[in-house]
């Protein structure tokens, strides 16, 4: 094609395709007039002129195309008047790209609901690694709620028993701890389970005693001063269960206060939920404690969670394009669930 | 109000969706009970065998605890499979709900999202309806942990092949924070470390001050700070070696010498004349140019009237009699010639400065001067530039005007000030992140050491042997109740309505219980001591009506636990709380028994009466 031809070419199209030619080539392009745009256009290097013209035989391709579908629309309108047909505003705008995305369906979200055959207990690889790197050194454990932190503690208070080691478990809330007291009866035996609060003492001489972090701070205080009934000599584990409170604004000092009073000889375990910064802690750790500290960040959820939005009246329609929720990769609102709120909010809430 | 989904709609697609059990949580407890509520409009959706398990189950439960036997929300719960979980119902009520969970017997749990930390039971779905919650007063958006601790209920591992999380649009609801909490990664934590005064108390009893500051240092908080100060100290090396090429010259401290002369200088400076506009000739001539001097203006001669200054410039000006009779007015500087020639006559105050007869005479005598006339010489000075007005000031003080690397310093003053004023603000930031925690700890054992619990050195009073005891918030006012007697003799129900409210730190409203007129006065006088307090302790809410149910509760031995909670507004499970709050304050005071046995034994009858019922059901 020759400069005068090119130049024709461009003339017979209509401005705005002429300003999608240049959008990426000529800054502000908007600006300029058609003229101007040709101008510019024919100035260009020999190489982009090349390309210019490949893409302008794309573009003239498509306007065909479009033409055409327009075209049998219209013809199709007048035979079948009575069948609705799709607005041309739904053909995708480059059908020679034949990139047609189909959108997630609920039976896609809800595929594979249901119970798991049931088979034996298997544990993860890092609840393995867990258990075995507390035998020499601290461990802290980040992992999500419901992945089976609590396996670890039982079988790290399994370890510490058969040494014949005392064993603290402490938990933030006095609920939390009654609900473990019962769980641990259960799996210990009542006889090796003890539990202290506030106010009572049940048990107190058994090897795993259950608290909330409160009161072992106490006890670090009394067994400070030397007037003290805690065996410290045979504390082997203590194991501070949700350590994400230690950033509570009120609490939290306490699992601080704990951690450092801890003694030596014993090996700390951190449960805690998924939180951002655990190298920063284990690297605290292994820098105030004799022992030095693993840490074991698990962010996989165990059952795979997917997202679905209802509202009233509505149908159940997925939240995200994809299909399950994965951290750190970003999200996109399913169309049908972005038209559904957006409906929401417009009809109650006056937002726009 | 736009409405949010009707729970009987959200359950109903739930349960054909195969989605149940599903956790929902609500904004608050009311919106948890209503929604319970709203199920009992409808017929029972739960087969007949499917309420006969919960209730057999319900039934041996209650063996061990016995305070839900009768719980009236038993047949809602039979009939339709879903409760409600949430801190105004008790503990054992909310144990048995978990239970309930965990055996698949229910299809939903309405809970609130404040507890989420609380809800220890896993389901296959999770119902969202909000992303903020209130903290305190006002509401805030969930933050990503709180969001996926809220869906990290989704999905029971073992039980259930995928979890799903569904979010209902309600007016408390922003999708992207939910959506943003879903996907993103959790929030890293942060070190709250503050030093209370049980701490201080405690690690003086057992650490020499050394240790105590070793220990302090261990903390995280201490390493998050010291992770801080690295960042600043890299900053402060960089600025170091940024100032490096203003090392020592002539002087060793230049700067701050250069500082001290250019102050010095600035300040000598401000002691001239504000406006000195004169030329030197001016200047010179401004002494000649009285009334009656004969001077060369522009157009012949003049006689000099007066001189003044004008008003708004301030320049000197003068008011001349010109030789043609008239009077004009023209600046100092417009005069070309002083004549050594002066015709004396008497002045007036006002325009035209002389009596009208003398005006003539002058006129005439100006005109008859002679042609030649000798001129006064004017010896104009060269201005003194400000150089020498510098030598003539400063030498005697400053080495600076006469130094060789004064221009030099003139140069780099500037940017090297700049510097130095920088690294030392880093260094005083530096300082202070690594000795905070420790003047935190010194502040408040000063505080101690004024009260009375500390000696001079930092050594245990007698006093503060047995205060280290007392670990619970508000320590500073049980401590100094104690030591003011204000305990002494007093009931066991009167110690344990002081001490409930004290503990009860939540600003839910309750109706009003009668109190006994003793416990009344007593809480008078406690809120002036806990006011007198303020600025060492914040002071609790002090609330009267927890004070009168704790008092009711032990006063009243035979009567039970529905009775106590029939005679409030509030949660049941508020109730639990309080008195079992109450009993671990209480338990502490029990810990002094060897120095105030009175005190400890009153704590000791109260706790014994308090322990009954649902008290003690749960250890």
């Amino acid at each position: 094609m020759s400069h005068e031809q090119l130049k024709l070419e461009l003339e017979h199209l209509p401005v705005r395709l002429l300003h999608a030619l240049a959008k990426g080539r000529v800054q502000r392009h908007f600006r300029l007039g058609k003229r101007r745009l040709i101008e510019f256009f024919l100035s260009l290097p020999e190489d982009q002129i090349n390309t210019i013209q490949l893409e302008l035989q794309r573009i003239l391709n498509v306007e065909q195309t479009r033409k055409e579908l327009r075209h049998n629309l219209q013809a199709q309108r007048k035979t079948l008047k009575s069948l609705s047909l799709p607005t041309t505003s739904q053909f995708t705008r480059y059908p020679s790209d034949g990139k047609t995305s189909v959108s997630l369906t609920l039976e896609d979200v809800l595929e594979g609901i249901g119970i798991p055959e049931p088979t034996d207990f298997v544990p993860d690889s890092w609840q393995i690694e867990a258990v075995e790197h507390l035998a020499h050194s601290d461990v802290i454990v980040s992992a999500p709620t419901g992945s089976g932190k609590t396996y670890v503690a039982i079988e790290a208070i399994k370890q510490a028993m058969i040494a014949n080691q005392t064993v603290i478990y402490t938990s933030p809330l006095k609920a939390l701890s009654n609900t473990k007291f019962m769980e641990f009866s259960q799996i210990f035996g009542s006889q090796q389970v003890g539990i202290l609060t506030g106010d009572r003492r049940d048990n107190a001489h058994a090897p795993l005693l259950i608290m909330t972090t409160e009161i072992l701070r106490n006890l670090f205080y009394d067994a400070a001063s030397g007037e003290i009934d805690l065996r410290l000599h045979t504390l082997g584990l203590v194991i501070l269960d949700e350590s994400q409170y230690l950033a509570d604004p009120e609490r939290g000092v306490v699992w601080e206060e704990t951690i450092i009073l801890c003694p030596g000889q014993a090996r700390l375990l951190l449960l805690s939920a998924s939180i951002g910064n655990p190298q920063e802690l284990s690297q605290w750790l292994a820098s105030i404690r004799p022992l030095p500290c693993h840490l074991i960040r698990h962010t996989k959820r165990s059952v795979p969670l997917r997202g679905l939005y209802l509202q009233a009246n509505g149908p159940l329609v997925p939240l995200f394009q994809t299909q399950s929720i994965t951290q750190g990769k970003g999200f996109t609102f399913h169309p049908d669930a972005k038209r559904l709120l957006s409906e929401y909010e417009s009809k109650y809430l006056g937002r726009r | 109000m736009a409405p949010a989904i009707h729970p009987c709609e959200l359950v109903e697609v739930l349960r054909r969706h195969h989605l149940t059990p599903a956790i929902i949580f609500l904004t608050s407890r009311r919106a948890c009970d209503d929604a319970l509520e709203a199920f009992t409009h409808e017929p029972p959706a739960l087969s007949q065998e499917r309420g006969e398990t919960i209730r057999t189950f319900l039934e041996t439960f209650s063996k061990d605890f016995p305070s839900i036997e009768n719980h009236p929300l038993i047949p809602v719960v039979q009939a339709y499979g879903v409760a409600a979980h949430h801190a105004g119902h008790l503990p054992s009520w909310k144990i048995a709900i978990e239970e309930l969970m965990r055996h698949g017997y229910l299809d939903a749990v309405f809970a609130t999202t404040t507890l989420a930390a609380g809800v220890d039971f896993p389901a296959r779905t999770v119902v969202v309806t909000q992303s903020s919650i209130r903290k305190s007063q006002d509401f805030t958006d969930l933050t990503i942990s709180e969001i996926q601790q809220l869906a990290g209920r989704g999905g029971r591992r073992g039980k259930d092949l995928v979890g799903f999380v569904v979010i209902t649009p309600s007016p408390y609801i922003d999708l992207h924070v939910l959506a943003k909490g879903l996907t993103g990664f959790p929030e890293p934590i942060n070190s709250q470390f503050v030093v209370s005064y049980p701490m201080v108390l405690n690690l003086l009893k057992a650490h020499s001050l050394d240790q105590i500051e070793g220990l302090l240092a261990k903390s995280f908080a201490q390493f998050q700070l010291n992770q801080r100060a690295e960042i600043h100290q890299d900053n402060l090396d960089t600025i170091h070696s940024q100032l490096k090429p203003y090392g020592p010259r002539e002087c060793a401290d230049w700067i701050t010498q250069w500082k001290v002369f250019d102050l010095a200088r600035r300040r000598k400076s401000h002691r001239r004349p504000p406006m000195e506009t004169d030329t030197p000739f001016v200047k010179a001539c401004l002494p000649f140019l009285t009334p009656g001097r004969v001077v060369g203006v522009s157009k012949g001669r003049a006689l000099i009237l007066r001189q003044y200054r004008s008003r708004g410039t301030f320049t000197p000006m003068i008011s001349v009699l010109k030789s043609k009779g008239t009077i004009g007015e023209c600046h100092a500087s417009s005069v070309t010639d002083v004549y050594d020639h002066i015709i004396e006559f008497q002045p007036l105050r006002g325009f035209p400065w002389v009596s009208p007869p003398t005006l003539t005479q002058l006129t005439q005598a100006i005109t008859q001067l002679p042609a030649r006339l000798p001129t006064v010489p004017i010896l104009t000075q060269a201005p003194q530039t400000e150089e020498t007005l510098l030598n003539d000031v400063l030498t005697d003080e400053f080495a600076c005007p006469t130094c060789p690397s004064h221009p030099a310093c003139k140069k780099d003053y500037a940017m090297a000030s700049r510097l130095r004023i920088k690294s030392q603000q880093l260094e005083k930031t530096i300082q202070a992140l690594k000795d905070g925690l420790w003047h935190q700890f010194q502040h408040k054992a000063d505080i101690l050491h004024k009260f009375g619990y500390l000696t001079s050195t930092y050594q245990l009073t007698q006093d503060g042997e047995w205060a280290r005891l007392i670990r619970i918030d508000h320590s500073l006012l049980i401590t100094e109740l104690i030591r003011m007697d204000a305990f002494s003799g007093g009931a066991p129900e009167l110690l344990a309505g002081v001490m409930a409210s004290i503990c009860h730190d939540d600003d839910r409203p309750g109706s009003y219980v009668r109190l006994s007129t003793g416990l009344s006065s007593m809480l008078s006088q406690v809120r002036t001591v806990a006011d007198s307090l303020g600025a060492y302790e914040s002071p609790p809410l002090l609330r009267a009506d927890v004070a009168g149910l704790a008092e009711q509760w032990i006063g009243q031995p035979q009567s039970g636990w529905t009775a106590l909670v029939r005679s409030t507004s509030m949660a049941e499970g508020d109730v639990y709380r309080l008195l079992a709050r109450t009993l671990e304050f209480l338990s502490q005071l029990h810990g002094l028994r060897h120095t105030h046995p009175g005190l400890a034994d009153s704590a000791h009858q109260a706790m014994e009466i308090m322990r009954r019922e649902v008290l003690q059901e749960l250890p």
